[in-house]
């Protein structure tokens, strides 16, 4: 694997850092337009989601003699079965979504470190039940225990479905975060501080968290892709209670409206499609550019 | 270096003459097993305590429900025995009891009774659907494992052609696009813009009047009417497929043994099959198994999306009708039948790997 | 005529930042029946060349100069033109090859019998029992038990036997060239030590010319007849193999025998040689061995040395300083150099 490459940065390094690295970083992704690509993707999603709805004024007035009306000066990608505008959806549509996936991933991704670093180091029994419990939660089919549970405790605010979420998907996180720090752990600088007696927490946040930075990082936008998969998932199947609006809530509408059918309405229903298939392009294309920086042995492939 | 971590493990265990549950995980066999045992033990568990132990459960809610429908003719106690039997759990008895008998049941497939339809036991409801739902993913699943295989093997051979950036940008694309938005717009391309594909005429698993059988016309429905999720199946599975195949193709052809394999003068036929493809080939087969798991919960949307008679369509009937014992049941039986998918995988797996399963016989 | 004649044989290494000369110039011949050792440090080139000799180089990699003579009873092709058919031919059953890493050399999820097999039918031996018997009969010549090695995998087999294996395997087709590219490296002492064996009784009962990559001089002294000297691509030094032993001319060759564990096998006896191989790809001006040479003079340092030829018979040095070495080392042929200089 690639442990190599996550090398333990010098004092120079770390002072002069963040500067560089970042410089650097930017370098190596010029080169790869698509990983470029995707980050402007992002960028401009988290502008949209986060900071446009701070200066456009919220539509939510249903119009009866606008429904289903094509892309106008107006309304720039139509209105909807209740004559709203689709671009004003859009625009305050993507906070909610985006969050949910960031908590979600922060979620599986803590659990990830914590158990998988736990299981590496203590070893043992301890590492075999850890080990156990992950693939246990691996095969089971999650997008049918979703939905059960979706129906069960119907999960009214955004933080409680986050959670959820993220307790479905940490598995493969941990398995690799449990991989990397095992080869790790028999690295000379571990074994130092584990011989000054510097304690577990000590050795997995200062000395084996940090070499991983890159990893994690690009593990946690794979999260996040996979919550937010799960999470429109289940918003299009009404399965969450609905309230306010976002793309996956435009999407169960259409559906449910019967506007999928109607062949006026294309921008109506393109619009959420798009909005949710370019933020999951997009990240995926900076994942894997990152992947394809900070881990060069697969560097040229694609 | 998880040849390393492997050997590490096997001297561990040499050197621990007891034998804990530590050395069983680490056989893959006994591991294959234990994993559907234990598996199949949570979802239980997990599904017992949510219809039974939360507050305000579906159990509760069934017999508050049962008693005002009544306008009080029924006693909370008479209530709760109907509701005893339609959920398939002794409510009368502890809590453990109630749990063991739950298990019970449920190695019987007694799975309690529909709300609705009383008297239809949930396994006979399940049994109708999950064959479809099983078939189509199955043959998605499989097209698109040997399709992509190819595809990733082809790329990694002619690695930085035309060919090979078309196939593998192609592949990360449709694979980060969840499937339900490729579904929604093939009905909205295919069928509302341009026509091209009747939908209705393929809702349902197949042609209603048709006699079921082996006929080919009664097969060639059952693959009309599937062949949207088929599709869709096979399109979300592709990239994954190439993409792993090619990386693990890359691998291969770096082994020792196929520089060997040429310097002994062999086909290129012979080593891109035996030698390179055989290897690169067995990783992808535990990735089956946990796709199996993946595609079958995606599959609720897509036969909502398209209408088809699975079992995923089934649960979101029965969450909208709030008909616990049957989402129950499907939660349980799905994962069964998922579980005995992973469980073929492994074996599989140990089967065309030489050094799994014998390694404890031969080099212990 | 020699059974191998590789003639200013070049190899480069092509890469972002400019070709790499792996193979600078290489040219030496192998009689029939003879065995040639060719020794160096990790990246001197020697394994780059033992490569090159069955055209097998890996992805980037450009033969850019030089001829491969491979003669066969009288007639004489050049390895370099054979077109794809005929190179899969020349490979094995002309020349075999037993590699570095024999533990890696076989498929891990196919039967060692598979791969006798999968060897057969690519040289046309298209009959499965003439195969099984010629199988048994190598395996035999190895001490090998066919009845349990067939049917095996490779991982249920020790390192030392599928290096047996390997070996067997490739006199399948009773080739005229076998070349073994560390073959004893990754195996235990004693494992070695009947490698070795093995290798010399099966020389004398077929006759084939081996050609022999290592940096364990002690082996190579066994084994060969001569033996060559590669340093940053290039060949320093060339001679007989008492002469290499007790009288080198080239002062790389010097250091490589006293890196030479007395003790064989005792740590710590080691005298290696102050410090690295060149950056092939900025190699300096002149000897590339000069920046580490304690003998090198100005005129080292200007000029690359060509091979000249020694004091001893068929012995050439890339030296200009020969027979200074030649003074120091003085000419007792009675004990060999790591002893002298120790």
């Amino acid at each position: 694997m690639s442990a190599a490459v996550f090398a333990r940065p010098t004092l120079g390094q770390r002072l002069l850092g963040p500067w560089h690295a970042s410089v650097e970083f930017f370098r190596l992704l010029s080169r790869r337009p698509i990983g470029l690509a995707g980050f402007i993707g992002i960028v401009f999603f988290l502008l949209l989601a986060f900071v446009a709805p701070v200066f456009v004024p919220f539509q939510n007035d249903p119009s009866l003699v606008d429904i289903y009306l094509t892309p106008s000066q107006a309304h720039p990608l139509g209105t909807d079965f209740q004559g709203k505008d689709v671009l004003n959806q859009i625009v305050f549509g993507g906070r909610d979504i985006l969050t949910v996936a960031i908590l979600a991933a922060l979620v599986s991704t803590v659990i990830a470190i914590t158990f998988g670093s736990i299981a590496a180091i203590v070893g043992g029994r301890l590492d075999s039940a850890i080990l156990a419990i992950t693939d246990v939660t691996l095969t089971l089919p999650k997008l049918i225990l979703l939905i059960a549970v979706a129906a069960i405790l119907r999960p009214t605010s955004f933080v409680f479905l986050a959670v959820i979420l993220g307790l479905l998907q940490w598995s493969s996180l941990l398995r690799q975060i449990r991989a990397q720090v095992l080869s790790l752990k028999e690295r000379d600088y571990v074994e130092a501080a584990r011989s000054l007696d510097l304690g577990l927490f000590h050795i997995v946040f200062r000395e084996i968290l940090p070499t991983m930075r890159s990893y994690i990082a690009i593990h946690f936008i794979f999260a996040m892709t996979e919550a937010m998969y799960a999470q429109v998932f289940i918003v299009i199947l009404g399965l969450v209670p609905v309230s306010g609006s976002n793309w996956g809530i435009m999407l169960y509408f259409a559906q449910g409206q019967g506007a999928l059918f109607f062949r006026d309405s294309i921008w109506y229903i393109l619009s959420p499609i798009l909005a949710i298939s370019l933020v999951q392009l997009s990240l995926v294309s900076f994942a894997s550019a990152l992947e394809d920086i900070f881990n060069p042995r697969l560097r040229g492939s694609a | 270096m998880t040849t390393a971590i492997a050997a590490k493990a096997q001297v561990r265990t040499a050197m621990n003459p007891r034998r804990y549950l530590g050395d069983t995980w680490r056989h893959p066999i006994a591991r294959a097993f234990l994993k559907a045992i234990l598996t199949i033990w949570v979802t239980t568990t997990l599904t017992f305590a949510l219809i039974r132990l939360m507050p305000g459960s579906p159990v509760e809610l069934k017999i508050d429900e049962l008693i005002q429908t009544s306008n009080g003719a029924l006693s909370y106690e008479d209530a709760k025995a109907i509701a005893s039997s339609l959920f398939a759990i002794n409510l009368n008895a502890p809590f453990h009891e109630q749990y063991l008998s739950f298990v019970w049941n449920l190695l019987h497939l007694d799975l309690g009774s529909s709300f609705l339809s009383s008297g239809t036991s949930v396994t006979s409801i399940i049994i109708a659907v999950l064959p479809w739902t099983l078939f189509s993913v199955g043959t998605g699943l499989l097209l698109s494992f040997v399709v992509g295989i190819g595809l990733g093997l082809l790329a990694a051979y002619r690695r930085d052609s035309l060919l090979d950036r078309v196939v593998s940008t192609g592949g990360s694309l449709i694979s980060s696009i969840p499937n339900y938005l490729i579904a929604l717009l093939m009905i909205l391309f295919l069928g509302v813009q341009w026509h091209l594909v009747n939908f209705t005429s393929m809702r349902g698993a197949y042609t209603s009047g048709m006699q079921p059988g082996f006929t080919p016309a009664f097969i060639g429905d059952i693959f009309y009417h599937a062949s949207l999720p088929i599709t869709i199946y096979f399109l979300t599975q592709i990239g994954h497929w190439i993409l792993s195949m090619r990386s693990a193709t890359l691998s291969a052809l770096e082994e020792d043994y196929v520089t060997a394999a040429r310097a002994r003068g062999l086909s290129d036929g012979r080593i891109r099959t035996a030698y390179v493809g055989r290897n690169a080939v067995l990783p992808l087969v535990t990735q089956l198994a946990i796709s199996v798991g993946l595609i079958v919960g995606g599959a609720a949307i897509i036969e909502q999306i398209f209408a088809y008679q699975g079992v995923g369509l089934r649960l979101l009937a029965a969450v909208t009708q709030r008909d616990y014992p049957v989402i129950q049941g499907i939660v349980m039986l799905t994962t069964i039948a998922v579980v005995i998918a992973n469980l073929a995988a492994d074996l599989l797996y140990s089967k065309l790997d030489p050094r799994i399963g014998r390694a404890g016989g031969a080099s212990g | 005529m020699p059974v191998l004649s590789v003639r200013g044989l070049s190899i480069d290494y092509i890469t972002r930042r400019g070709p790499v000369h792996a193979v600078r110039d290489v040219s030496f011949e192998l009689e029939k029946s003879e065995t040639l050792a060719i020794i160096g440090e990790s990246g001197s080139g020697k394994t780059t060349l033992a490569v090159g000799l069955i055209r097998l180089s890996p992805r980037g990699t450009k033969v850019s100069g030089g001829q491969i003579l491979y003669t066969k009873n009288g007639l004489t092709t050049d390895v370099r033109t054979l077109d794809d058919d005929d190179l899969r031919e020349y490979r094995w059953a002309e020349a075999a090859m037993v590699f570095q890493a024999a533990l890696n050399s076989f498929n891990p999820v196919i039967t060692i019998w598979e791969q006798f097999n999968d060897t057969a039918r690519a040289h046309g031996m298209k009959d499965r029992h003439r195969v099984r018997d010629r199988a048994d009969e190598l395996l035999d010549l190895v001490h090998l038990d066919a009845k349990r090695v067939l049917p095996a995998f490779p991982h249920e087999l020790s390192g030392g036997m599928k290096q047996r294996v390997l070996i067997a395997l490739s006199l399948m087709l009773e080739p005229q060239l076998v070349i073994l590219d560390e073959p004893t490296t990754a195996l235990d002492i004693l494992t070695q030590r009947s490698i070795i064996d093995l290798l010399k009784q099966l020389r004398e009962r077929l006759g084939f010319s081996m050609i022999f990559i290592s940096h364990d001089l002690s082996i190579a002294a066994e084994l060969a007849d001569r033996m060559i000297t590669m340093y940053a691509g290039r060949v320093v030094e060339e001679a007989n193999v008492g002469d290499m032993f007790y009288r080198p001319r080239h002062p790389y060759s010097v250091g490589l025998l006293r890196a030479v564990p007395r003790v064989s096998g005792a740590l710590g006896s080691v005298a290696s040689i102050p410090g690295s191989p060149p950056d092939l790809m900025r190699l300096p001006k002149g000897c590339s061995y000069a920046p580490r040479c304690p003998y090198a003079i100005d005129e080292c340092r200007a000029s690359d040395p060509p091979l000249f030829p020694v004091d001893t018979p068929r012995h050439q040095a890339a030296c200009f300083r020969w027979k200074h070495v030649a003074e120091v080392l003085g000419s007792n042929a009675e004990v060999p150099v790591a002893e002298k200089l120790a």
